[in-house]
């Protein structure tokens, strides 16, 4: 469930005086690609409230606020499935990580982690990012740990969806066979699958189902993780498995057709050997379209060519390009998918609905009546990397485009007269 | 008699040192292709735009460059109508070879992290030349590349540079007659790998005071190979040579303008340090790399002509790469009335793949912050700029009549996601052509997934 805190966001906003409030507005004369045709049409989008009440191909539908986009290509903003936004401040910087737990495994949430006001967002938005999904790092479990959506609106008032996948890895480490983890990720979803509604109770009943689990007292399972477990299998949360080689896809594909699991797989770099079974068992993929290094002998197959052929094959796929803290370089990751023969249609779709349906996010991802306005009005192609964001509108509302790394590059081209610190 | 036996011991020395210089170049190009393209779009690495242009390329070197120039029977055309052409990219900071794929231990040889001073080692004698990733970053228009040691140290070792022309040793990849390098490093990274180990430097001050400390050696050194060298003959023989040191050798020869300095440094206030370092040893910085506060003092690094070899957009991993501007490439560039060096380079195995976007980002965001940047200017930062810092900018880096023919086809304005290295020539000779299916593949490729093919053959 959506925590739709949009009525006091606005309040806050308003006061806040960062963004402009808009309850009624028109986007007129767009190139729209809705993120659900693969096809662009004009049309004019009516903005009430948040929420996208109107598209017209025709008049323009009034309102108090009109935008002209004439010329210019809109999309739903753009949703990265795999993200450390508003949890890594620095990366090498201990104290501004919070993507770790040392008690809890499986049912670490990062959650209450995130902080909105982490310069990380602004710049991701500023680039046409306008949700998030923010994933913990990979516990020693090899399934385990929450992700949860979020709002890249920079509000205190946290808009999010609370653990929504849960995340695991499976393939070659060095510490032990990938035979072992596969039974161990086995064991973990036979005794998730053994759990039924009386046990989750209470507290104390889950405990005494780990007592009575040789497995579970094994790995020092808490409530927590036992919760995160029943949810895996009774409310099918999604479950991104991080691996690249394609005998292991294979075998995750038996694993979830054992546990009707809701796979999803991620880096998935040999993918294209096995495109035909990903597509027969309906598995989301979230690969990275500009990488092709052969970067363990997992990766072997690693090709550029990878994405558009999977299109093709008819999988549903989404992007991650782990660039350090530029989640947005997953548009540049799309238009290198085209260069090499993925639809444009399709790419953008990677950008936003395929994330949305995958995670069930359901009132964003695509312009369409009903929807909550997260769109981004682009300068110009926004599959190129150097065409910025015009405008990005969240839950309707015309964000602030500036960034800390705007506010830097300015003290240093202007005002140069005055000693640096005294500058702006 | 002891005398005769010194006599013939420097003789015989005399001799080896004379006629054998180890590790040198032993590069040859491929067969050439001689060409004329017509009617191309060319940017010429040298800021020029040229409209509807042909070029022609012959026996390895660029011939002609004009409009209407005359074929003749053994230059093969090529239609470049609509397409574009641009020198062969140049990357200044890669690590392929010494941190190949499969990123494995058993391979993973760039950085001699055992003290903080390791100017002996020579980045080339760590190279896999089976990379897979020289011919990854051939099809994005790389032709020449210069690997540098890693930065756990203070310093590193030599960098060597290299024709992306993949062969079975590293002496037949080297570019002939380029100067070696020396990678330096600032700031976090060294002071966190001797620090955890209690161990100086763990400090930025320590850091300052290794490099002075090892400069204060080389000096030394340098002026006993002086004195010596000074002798006559005679005398000469009657003393002893100064025992080669592999260290202080390196060393002497940033100190004598013969290896270039190549310095990775983040932080504004540490390059002036740096500086200031260079200017108390007198030796010359080529170029800062990584550089995310470069645009912090721009004039400074113009006014001491000192490049910056940076990303377009990295930033956030570490502390001192927290204050990242998108425009930091143009500031540099402009500089002092645009006198300043600007560099894009990689650091990355992907990134070298697409060095033209990543100009392409850098030249957006100089234009939003308010510069007034051509894209030919612009292709100077991966291109001649490049050529300079690596001290090779008289034989490539720019299409120049009499330079090698490295040379990108490309099927777009290079500028644009959508654009592809059609064909790439690395003096003169076709090292890769999209069409024909002309590609290079490593041994490491050979039968790896399926013994009957190549690992991405379609």
């Amino acid at each position: 469930m959506i925590k739709n805190k949009f009525l006091l966001t606005l309040i806050i906003l308003t006061s806040n005086s960062v963004f402009l409030e808009s309850s009624n507005l028109v986007i007129k004369n767009a190139e729209i690609y809705d993120g659900i045709e693969n096809n662009p049409y004009q049309g004019h989008i009516l903005i009430n409230d948040g929420v996208v009440t109107k598209i017209s191909k025709t008049s323009v539908p009034y309102a108090d606020k009109v935008y002209d986009a004439k010329g210019k290509i809109i999309t739903p903003g753009f949703i990265a499935p795999d993200t450390q936004l508003g949890i890594v401040e620095i990366g090498a910087l201990n104290v501004t990580r919070d993507d770790e737990a040392s008690i809890y495994n499986i049912g670490f949430s990062i959650h209450d982690a995130f902080n909105p006001n982490s310069v990380l967002i602004p710049w991701n938005r500023a680039n046409g990012i306008t949700s998030a999904i923010t994933l913990p790092r990979n516990t020693s479990s090899p399934i385990g740990g929450l992700g949860s959506f979020f709002l890249l609106d920079s509000s205190l008032d946290i808009s999010s969806e609370a653990d929504i996948v849960m995340i695991g890895r499976f393939g070659g480490s060095g510490s032990s066979s990938r035979a072992e983890k596969l039974a161990l990720i086995d064991d973990m979803l036979s005794f998730a699958s053994s759990l039924d509604k009386k046990d989750m109770s209470s507290d104390a009943s889950i405990d005494e189902v780990i007592d009575d689990s040789s497995l579970a007292s094994h790995m020092d399972f808490k409530p927590r993780d036992v919760k995160a477990l029943y949810r895996l299998i009774n409310d099918n949360l999604p479950l991104i498995i991080k691996t690249h080689r394609a005998s292991d896809i294979i075998k995750l594909i038996e694993l979830k057709n054992t546990y009707n699991l809701n796979l999803i797989i991620m880096g998935a770099q040999e993918a294209s050997l096995v495109a035909d079974e990903i597509v027969e068992n309906n598995i989301p993929l979230i690969v990275n379209p500009i990488n092709n290094i052969p970067n363990s002998f997992d990766e072997l197959a690693s090709n550029i060519n990878m994405t558009p052929m999977l299109e093709k094959a008819g999988a549903t796929l989404m992007f991650n390009v782990s660039r350090s803290h530029n989640y947005h370089l997953i548009r540049q990751g799309a238009g290198v998918a085209v260069a090499n023969g993925m639809s444009y249609g399709g790419a953008i779709k990677a950008l936003t609905s395929n994330v949305a349906k995958t995670f069930n996010l359901n009132n964003r991802g695509s312009i369409k009546v009903g929807n909550m306005a997260d769109i981004v009005v682009w300068e110009a192609d926004p599959l190129e990397p150097s065409s910025m964001p015009e405008k990005v509108f969240i839950n309707g509302v015309d964000t602030d485009l500036t960034t800390r790394s705007t506010r830097l590059r300015d003290r240093y081209i202007s005002d140069l007269e005055k000693p640096n610190t005294y500058r702006n | 008699m002891k005398n005769i036996y010194i006599f013939l011991y420097f003789f015989s020395v005399f001799i080896v040192a004379e006629n054998y210089e180890p590790f040198e170049s032993t590069y040859e190009p491929l067969p050439p292709t001689n060409t004329i393209f017509r009617n191309a779009n060319i940017y010429d690495g040298e800021g020029n735009e040229l409209i509807d242009t042909d070029l022609i390329i012959k026996d390895g070197k660029v011939v002609a460059i004009g409009v209407d120039l005359p074929s003749s029977s053994d230059l093969k055309e090529i239609d470049a109508t609509d397409k574009w052409i641009t020198p062969g990219i140049i990357d200044i900071h890669s690590h392929m070879g010494v941190y190949p794929a499969p990123s494995v231990k058993t391979s993973s040889d760039g950085n001699e992290a055992t003290s903080p001073v390791t100017a002996e080692v020579w980045a080339e004698h760590s190279i896999w030349v089976q990379d897979p990733q020289y011919a990854l970053a051939l099809k994005g228009g790389v032709t020449t590349f210069h690997v540098l040691p890693g930065s756990a140290n203070l310093i590193g070792g030599r960098g060597v540079t290299a024709k992306n022309l993949q062969r079975n040793t590293i002496n037949s990849m080297k570019f002939p007659n380029a100067p070696h390098s020396l990678k330096m490093a600032c700031g976090e990274n060294p002071k966190r790998v001797y620090g955890n180990r209690g161990q100086m430097p763990s400090t930025r001050m320590g850091n300052a005071a290794g490099y002075r400390k090892s400069w204060i050696k080389a000096e030394s050194y340098l002026s006993k190979l002086d004195e010596y060298e000074a002798k006559s003959e005679e005398a000469k023989e009657l003393s002893y040579k100064p025992t080669r040191d592999l260290e202080l050798e390196t060393l002497a020869g940033v100190l004598r303008d013969e290896i270039l300095v190549h310095n990775h440094c983040y932080r504004a206030d540490e390059m002036a340090t740096m500086i200031e370092i260079a200017k108390e040893f007198n030796y010359k910085i080529t170029a800062f790399h990584h550089a995310v506060e470069a645009y912090k003092i721009a004039d400074l690094l113009a006014e001491n002509n000192i490049c910056a070899a940076l990303w377009a957009d990295w930033w956030g991993f570490k502390h001192e790469a927290y204050d990242m501007v998108q425009a930091n490439i143009a500031i540099v560039d402009q500089a002092r009335n645009g006198t300043g060096c600007a560099i894009v380079h990689s650091d990355d195995e992907i990134g070298i793949q697409h060095l033209n976007v990543e100009a392409a980002k850098a030249l957006s965001a100089g234009i939003k912050a308010g510069y007034d940047i051509s894209k030919a200017r612009a292709m100077n930062w991966i291109t001649s700029n490049p050529a300079k810092a690596a001290g090779i900018y008289d034989q490539t880096g720019s299409l120049k009549v009499g330079k090698n023919a490295d040379v990108v086809l490309w099927s777009k304005n290079p500028f644009s996601i959508y654009a592809l290295a059609e064909k790439v020539y690395i003096d003169g000779a076709i090292a890769f052509d999209r069409s024909s299916g002309l590609e290079p593949s490593s041994d490491f490729d050979v039968g790896i997934i399926n013994p009957s093919k190549n690992r991405i053959e379609e």
